[in-house]
């Protein structure tokens, strides 16, 4: 098992070995095929790379980090100085100008894409074991702030990228506002649902 | 079918019920300090009306800002600590850790409220109306920024807490369907009791929780807004999702305090105070329409559609009248022949029922749409909102703060309600009052100056009246002040108490 840091336990041989060279290999075959191969047809248009490609590799490092099963941030000091980070980084990756630069230059998109899966990656490993309260609170703002860039994109007239158009601008606040939306009314219903769970109870 | 008790939670042992009681002494000297610093701040703004002090106009509305968000942050807030403290040394089990983690949030949010309106001289207003926090304001923008952050924090903290006491309910009363009390609406007696305090706890804390999210949604929109100015949101849906948040916030600052009494009076009148199935009712009507009531405060939104607003009215209605009702009602059923001692924790509890009630009231006739015609944005809406803030909730936190200190005096009422507590009283309805009658006179609130409206005639009875609210604010300022002394003396008898017995036993 290895250690990193204090409170960061990460087990690298938690199955075969060949199960993890198989879960690392088509982990690096998706990135590859996302961020090289397929690049430029995410960068075309805004809903694309906003909707799809941003999404799916949060979603690789989210995959990542459950092939890792006991990867585990345990203090909640640190679960909640991650989630932090986790949403510092969606955050920057949804300020037009950061979406601009992404578009137009391939490295800095791929800056994008690795902190997408790093933070997918931390996102699950501070959740697990986390308190109701934590995630309520962590995937609530998500969701709050998935819908304040869909309002913003879909009113707004103006162009906030350069390298997309104000249609599909609208379009990808209309989807945002749509994953938002679901994702408050999941979380909302997950959380009725689990207060008949019983679970311990003593902090974050 | 006899009703039997549920089996109680495991008792708290002797350190974990100190651990609660410290935390819960640490929110009643923060409030203890803050809450008249907030009276003061109210005190300049009738003192400026009244032109016996003057303050310009921008010092005025930022004074009046912090006043605003202060006073319902900090009532929430103490409204949520104490439900954590009674929910957790009596029902469930609730973490001390948690409730810090909540407290210190609240504590670095209202630092920067106060940095930002005092010093950055923010001053939109408690409810930041759209797109007022932009147009032409005469503050920095870093004062806006921090106060949408401060927010933030104060809206994440809030969102913990709540899930947090409605999570330890639930553990203990197994889950949202039993905490709604549902069992009661069948024909049969349920087997188990639910203590009412869980049931309100619930029909607050949930819609609580929706309304944190949506406040998130829209304090995030304006970040956006600040780092692009350029950006230009729906002014009406901003209003919609902004009075969903602060108006909710407000209904159930009452709610949580309105729970401590259904638990504590009983104590005094020697009844047991159960859930019914009417009650039941009651509360679930609240719970549904509470979401829905906001919508009053749009009926001088024309682009609102008309349906809406007529919703708005049947739902003002439907969240006020069958809560308050029973409440009452259970309050008289509560004392009647009930050979009650009058100390000040049960005249605290009985009087903010009652001034509940009357602000309540008040507040319902606002909402009709009718009369709201006549009174919107009179001095007669802070008039109802003062009402059952100053003579209910506040009167809640004090009963509940000399409970804090008196445990043990059960049914001898804790002490006497001394010229203090009836200074505080007459002070507070005397400046109710004068709000009463300045609506009535269509006195418009939000001035800072009765002189700018060019009306001479409203000037003059503006301006009278918020001098006599003056003195009346000097008597609620003086019951307060001495009452706090005297809670903050008992409090720290009790810490210096507890710290010789903790170190004797070590």
């Amino acid at each position: 098992m290895v250690v990193l840091g204090g409170d960061f336990q990460m087990p690298f041989y938690s199955r075969s070995r060949w199960g993890s060279l198989v879960l690392l290999g088509g982990f690096c075959l998706l990135f590859y095929l996302v961020s090289f191969t397929a690049n430029a047809w995410f960068s075309l248009t805004m809903p694309r790379h906003q909707t799809l490609q941003l999404p799916i590799m949060f979603a690789l490092g989210v995959g990542l980090a459950f092939g890792f099963s006991r990867a585990t941030i345990k203090s909640a000091e640190w679960k909640i100085a991650t989630l932090i980070f986790v949403m510092g980084t969606l955050i920057f990756w949804m300020l037009p100008r950061s979406v601009d630069w992404a578009a137009f230059d391939a490295d800095f998109n791929r800056i994008m894409h690795v902190t997408m899966v790093v933070s997918g990656f931390l996102c699950v490993t501070a959740l697990r074991g986390a308190s109701v309260e934590l995630r309520m609170a962590f995937l609530g703002m998500v969701a709050a702030m998935l819908l304040a860039v869909g309002f913003t994109l879909r009113t707004f007239d103006i162009l906030l990228c350069s390298a997309f158009t104000i249609s599909q601008q609208q379009e990808t606040g209309l989807a945002l506002l749509l994953i938002g939306g679901a994702l408050l009314v999941a979380i909302v219903g997950v959380f009725i649902r689990s207060l008949g769970i019983h679970q311990a109870n003593d902090g974050l | 079918m006899s009703n039997k008790t549920r089996e109680p939670m495991k008792p708290l042992d002797a350190e974990e019920f100190r651990k609660q009681r410290r935390l819960m002494v640490t929110w009643g000297v923060t409030l203890l300090v803050l809450f008249p610093l907030l009276i003061g701040l109210g005190l300049f703004m009738r003192l400026n009306q009244g032109e016996l002090v003057h303050l310009q106009p921008n010092t005025f509305y930022a004074i009046m800002t912090l006043h605003g968000l202060g006073m319902a942050g900090l009532l929430f807030s103490f409204a949520l600590g104490g439900l954590h403290f009674l929910v957790g040394t009596r029902f469930a089990r609730t973490s001390v850790k948690v409730g810090y983690f909540v407290f210190i949030g609240v504590v670095v949010g209202v630092i920067g409220l106060v940095v930002a309106t005092l010093i950055g001289g923010f001053a939109a207003g408690w409810y930041l109306l759209y797109p007022l926090p932009f147009k032409g304001t005469s503050w920095p923008e870093w004062s806006s920024g921090l106060t949408f952050i401060s927010l933030l924090i104060l809206g994440v903290v809030w969102l913990v807490g709540c899930v947090h006491i409605v999570r330890a309910l639930s553990l203990e009363y197994g889950g949202f369907f039993q905490l709604m009390g549902w069992r009661y609406l069948g024909n049969k007696e349920p087997e188990e009791e639910l203590p009412p305090i869980a049931l309100i706890s619930v029909v607050s804390l949930v819609p609580g929780i929706l309304a944190f999210l949506a406040g998130a949604v829209f304090l995030i929109m304006f970040l956006f807004q600040l780092f692009e100015p350029s950006l230009e949101f729906n002014p009406l849906m901003m209003k919609n999702i902004l009075f969903f948040f602060g108006h909710t916030l407000v209904n159930i600052t009452i709610y949580c305090a309105v729970g401590w009494v259904y638990t504590l009076f009983p104590e005094f009148t020697g009844r047991a105070w159960k859930l019914t199935k009417v009650t039941v009712i009651a509360w679930n009507a609240t719970f549904l329409f509470i979401l829905f009531a906001y919508f009053h405060h749009l009926y001088m939104d024309f682009a609102q559609p008309i349906s809406i607003q007529y919703a708005g009215q049947l739902a003002s209605y439907m969240s006020a009248v069958p809560a308050t009702a029973v409440t009452i009602f259970g309050v008289i059923a509560q004392l009647y022949h009930s050979k009650i001692k009058w100390g000040v924790i049960p005249l605290s509890f009985f009087l903010g029922a009652v001034g509940w009630a009357i602000g309540g009231i008040a507040a319902v006739v606002d909402s009709t749409i009718a009369v709201n015609k006549v009174l919107h944005n009179t001095l007669w809406v802070p008039a109802h909102f003062h009402t059952y803030m100053l003579m209910g909730v506040v009167l809640f936190i004090l009963g509940f703060l000399y409970y804090l200190t008196a445990p043990q005096s059960g049914k001898e009422g804790g002490p006497k309600a001394g010229w203090a507590f009836w200074t505080f009283v007459t002070g507070s309805y005397g400046f109710l009052l004068m709000f009463y009658l300045g609506g009535m006179n269509s006195i418009p609130r939000r001035f800072a100056e009765y002189s700018t409206m060019g009306i001479s005639s409203s000037h003059e009875i503006g301006a009278l009246l918020a001098r006599l609210a003056v003195f009346f604010v000097v008597l609620v300022l003086l019951g307060i002040i001495t009452m706090g002394i005297s809670i903050f003396i008992r409090l720290m008898r009790w810490v210096v108490t507890d710290a010789t017995s903790t170190e004797s036993s070590a």
